[in-house]
């Protein structure tokens, strides 16, 4: 499940549903635990938030059995936050629906190979052109890839018939360049 | 008209604070911006702005004071400056500035790329 990282230290990780309160505590415990420069502080938040939310909304997986009628839907997946000397890792991974995996891996080589200004023209577009009623902007990974300038890790398994396991990771570097 | 205020709570920390004051047009938006279905949240504040500009039809002041906002209330963000654009190409005395955090390495990339999509001017200030 959770990706063992050699040479790197965790700082938490979790598996289950995804609430957005648990996203929040998760955020802000982070900014209080992690002993860095406060600009990289923000770029680890920034990444968390985006990569947890779109596990909680869009994994494949959710706990019909809870009571909380809010929270049956909260996807379920896991994250960890990992460091190491030169950077930390923030990795999520949850089940997507086997038609997705082509789409996911498209998407994120295509973010890989671009540079920073042609992400930023890609950000703007898509942008603009995702509805205001959406679940998200559809920019998430975009704007992981143009904050971190580090290629996204992505990895995608075959669970069953129907469904793919999606892992990703993204590095947030400690020196910070600008 | 009513000014529009919603305060922020701890135990809901992914909701913006908001003050839109009817009486001097100043308004402000600050905190983090992050809750799921960001535009249920936004649209009371955009419905707010169009009928203030267009009803009230007096000038209008919007402060961002946003220190987090997710790539979902990015969207919404937009969505409000593509129409105070669209105001300001009316001739209505409409003003954006943007209240940046310098702990935040990339703000100011993301504020240049709402300027670039929406057209709307927004002066940027420091935080202090």
């Amino acid at each position: 499940m959770f990706v063992n990282a050699p040479n790197y230290n965790n700082i938490i990780a979790y598996h289950g549903p995804i609430s957005l309160n648990l996203t929040s505590f998760v955020g802000n415990y982070m900014k209080e635990s992690v002993m860095a420069d406060q600009r990289v502080i923000t770029r680890i938040f920034k990444v968390f938030i985006e990569l947890v939310q779109n596990v909680s909304n869009y994994s494949a997986q959710v706990n019909d059995k809870l009571q909380d009628e809010h929270q049956k839907r909260n996807g379920i997946g896991w994250f960890s936050i990992d460091e190491n000397e030169t950077d930390y890792k923030i990795s999520t991974g949850n089940l997507i629906s086997k038609d997705h995996g082509p789409i996911l891996l498209r998407n994120c080589d295509q973010i890989n190979k671009m540079g920073e200004e042609e992400l930023r023209e890609l950000k703007r577009q898509t942008r603009k052109q995702s509805s205001i009623r959406d679940v998200g902007a559809h920019i998430g990974l975009i704007h992981t890839g143009l904050i971190t300038s580090n290629p996204l890790d992505i990895d995608i398994s075959p669970v069953d018939e129907a469904h793919s396991f999606f892992r990703i990771t993204a590095k947030v570097n400690k020196a910070i360049n600008n | 008209m009513k000014s529009l205020v919603i305060n922020t709570e701890p135990d809901s920390p992914y909701y913006p604070g908001v003050f839109f004051n009817a009486e001097t047009g100043v308004c402000e938006i600050s905190g983090e911006s992050y809750m799921e279905e960001a535009y249920k949240f936004y649209l009371p504040l955009i419905n707010w702005i169009k009928e203030f500009v267009l009803n009230e039809k007096r000038s209008l002041e919007l402060n961002f004071k946003l220190i987090y906002f997710n790539t979902s209330s990015s969207r919404l963000i937009l969505d409000i400056l593509d129409i105070l654009k669209k105001f300001r190409d009316e001739e209505h005395d409409v003003k954006v500035n943007w209240y940046f955090d310098p702990d935040d390495p990339d703000v100011k990339d993301e504020v240049e790329d709402f300027e670039i999509e929406s057209g709307m001017d927004i002066n940027l200030i420091e935080m202090t």
